[in-house]
């Protein structure tokens, strides 16, 4: 089931660039992905011929435009195996879909002394809706600690459960730092039974493996299109039950079903939930991207990274002082974040870059997690279904002249 | 681009900052930290009976540029003063770290220490 990566590079027109006269190397999948030609066209394709304001018009492009935004939110509910296309919201990025629950759902259901518990490795998306939460409701904000091999501590868990105050427990399903793939459906069990609802960001693992909702054991589910080689639009899945007792996030426009002077009547699932114009053409192009992904197949593209994660591992231990943060190959996916005490991240990252080679320097969005392990920042390179071994191996290159070029 | 931000001049002053290290006696004595990149600065300052700087030592940690920078500006700056630091900006740092091209990213590095120094003085003038 290997992946035919030239054949899959060949897709991606900006791998046709060098970068300082190098081939581009790309490991920042992580934080955008790069996008394939299909998923290009079909956003130009919305532009050239078949753009038009949706749920509206009664004539044709308005129409076409319209079964095209919908199909593609079927494909996507069933490329996460949502039991209704009803409970597939489509919003800006993964950090609006986790606002809106924090606003809505939140806003009814957290009280003053009640918990929510969130972990040590969430990115700031997961983390900053849910601290002003607790702060306008009076409630407290817990942490499942990260343990120093960076998984979650699971012990304490019970602790800040069983007196029954936590209503609500936010985590990643693979941290975007450590790569590290916390057991969320026992963590998921373990909160239902305390009476808590779930929230699970999954913007790192959506668009590397198959994931059902289904079984998942999350009540609400965000992840982002333009990490899975589509545009920037977002996606938050919800329980069908949950979403038709909340109250709408963003009011306006599409959302509603009728609008008297004083009062108003929202719309069903999931318009209640999308005020305003949405990003017609870039929703259509994720429509794109999932049928992309699952052309390669999402078990293959799992299976690829995982072997490119264990070789990286493996040759980066090559580097002298190198220091890999997080778990071992097989309980992480394909991100590897590392430290080198002779050259701060950025240097390394502008050393790299005079490499072709494309890593992220700095604290990715998680600054709790970088003073849990008291680093003010590391380097990260994530890897994707376009990445393979060679592109490893000129990274080691790099490194090596970050050393040669910084160590004393 | 980048690549001259890596020639020896700016690795020297990296490997061996100049005036490294805090001031005894100092009228300005402050911290900065650029909570991006998590670079630190320490930046201890003495003023003459002008009020003009007599000497600057910093510590702290960061990459390349802010620790360059840092140690540059410790040489640059004695017998300024501080009407004429607080009118330094980029293109004065840039000049010292012999005209070389920063990417946006990196001017925060680049400005950290003269921030800091501005800022001590602003807050050593109100005293």
């Amino acid at each position: 089931m290997s992946l035919d990566v030239p054949a899959i590079r060949a897709q991606f027109p900006i791998f046709e660039r060098k970068i300082n006269g190098k081939r581009l190397v790309y490991l920042d999948s992580a934080a955008s992905s790069q996008k394939p030609q299909p998923v290009i066209d079909a956003m130009v394709q919305v532009w050239t011929h078949g753009y038009a304001n949706i749920h509206r018009g009664l004539y044709t492009l308005a129409e076409e435009a319209t079964a095209a935004y919908e199909d593609a939110r079927a494909k996507v509910a069933r490329f996460i195996n949502a039991a209704d296309v009803g409970e597939v919201i489509n919003v800006r990025n993964a950090t609006e879909g986790i606002n809106l629950i924090a606003y809505s759902w939140g806003e009814a259901n957290i009280h003053p002394g009640d918990r929510i518990v969130i972990t040590e490795m969430e990115h700031h998306a997961n983390i900053v809706p849910w601290q002003a939460l607790a702060r306008r409701k009076g409630a407290e904000l817990a942490y499942i600690p990260v343990t120093d091999d960076g998984l979650l501590d699971l012990d304490v868990v019970p602790s800040l459960l069983d007196d029954g105050r936590t209503k609500l427990v936010a985590c990643s399903v693979m941290s975007n730092v450590l790569g590290t793939l916390p057991p969320v459906t026992h963590v998921a069990e373990m909160a239902h039974a305390a009476g808590a609802i779930v929230v699970m960001d999954a913007a790192q693992s959506v668009p590397h493996r198959s994931i059902d909702v289904q079984t998942l054991g999350a009540d609400f589910m965000a992840f982002s299109g333009h990490k899975m080689c589509g545009p920037g639009v977002g996606i938050l899945w919800g329980r069908r039950d949950l979403l038709e007792q909340m109250s709408p996030f963003l009011y306006g426009g599409d959302m509603i079903l009728t609008v008297k002077q004083q009062e108003s009547k929202w719309n069903e699932l999931p318009y209640k939930f999308e005020a305003g114009t949405p990003a017609i053409a870039e929703v259509i192009g994720l429509g794109a991207a999932v049928d992309f992904l699952s052309g390669i197949g999402m078990a293959a593209i799992h299976e690829h990274e995982q072997q490119i994660v264990a070789y990286a591992m493996n040759r980066l231990s090559e580097v002298p002082e190198l220091e890999v943060i997080g778990p071992g190959p097989t309980e992480r996916g394909a991100v590897v974040s590392f430290w080198l005490p002779a050259a701060h991240p950025h240097d390394v990252a502008a050393i790299l870059d005079e490499e072709g080679i494309c890593v992220r320097a700095g604290h990715h969005c998680a600054q709790p997690l970088h003073d849990r392990f008291c680093i003010p920042a590391s380097a990260r390179a994530s890897f994707y279904l376009y990445n393979d071994n060679h592109d490893v191996d000129v990274l080691v290159e790099g490194l090596h002249k970050v050393v040669r070029l910084l160590g004393r | 681009m980048s690549g001259d931000l890596y020639r020896e001049q700016l690795l020297d002053h990296y490997h061996n900052p100049t005036n490294y290290g805090v001031l005894e006696d100092a009228d300005i004595d402050i911290e900065m930290d650029n909570p991006t990149c998590g670079d630190e600065i320490h930046v201890t300052a003495r003023l003459d009976d002008q009020g003009q700087i007599e000497k600057v030592m910093f510590e702290g940690q960061g990459c390349v540029v802010s620790m360059a920078a840092a140690s540059m500006l410790t040489e640059e700056v004695v017998g300024k003063s501080p009407a004429q630091i607080s009118e330094m900006g980029l293109s004065d740092v840039q000049e010292l770290m012999g005209g070389v091209r920063l990417s946006m990213g990196r001017v925060k590095c680049a400005l950290l220490a003269l921030n800091a120094m501005k800022q001590g003085l602003q807050e050593a003038g109100k005293r």
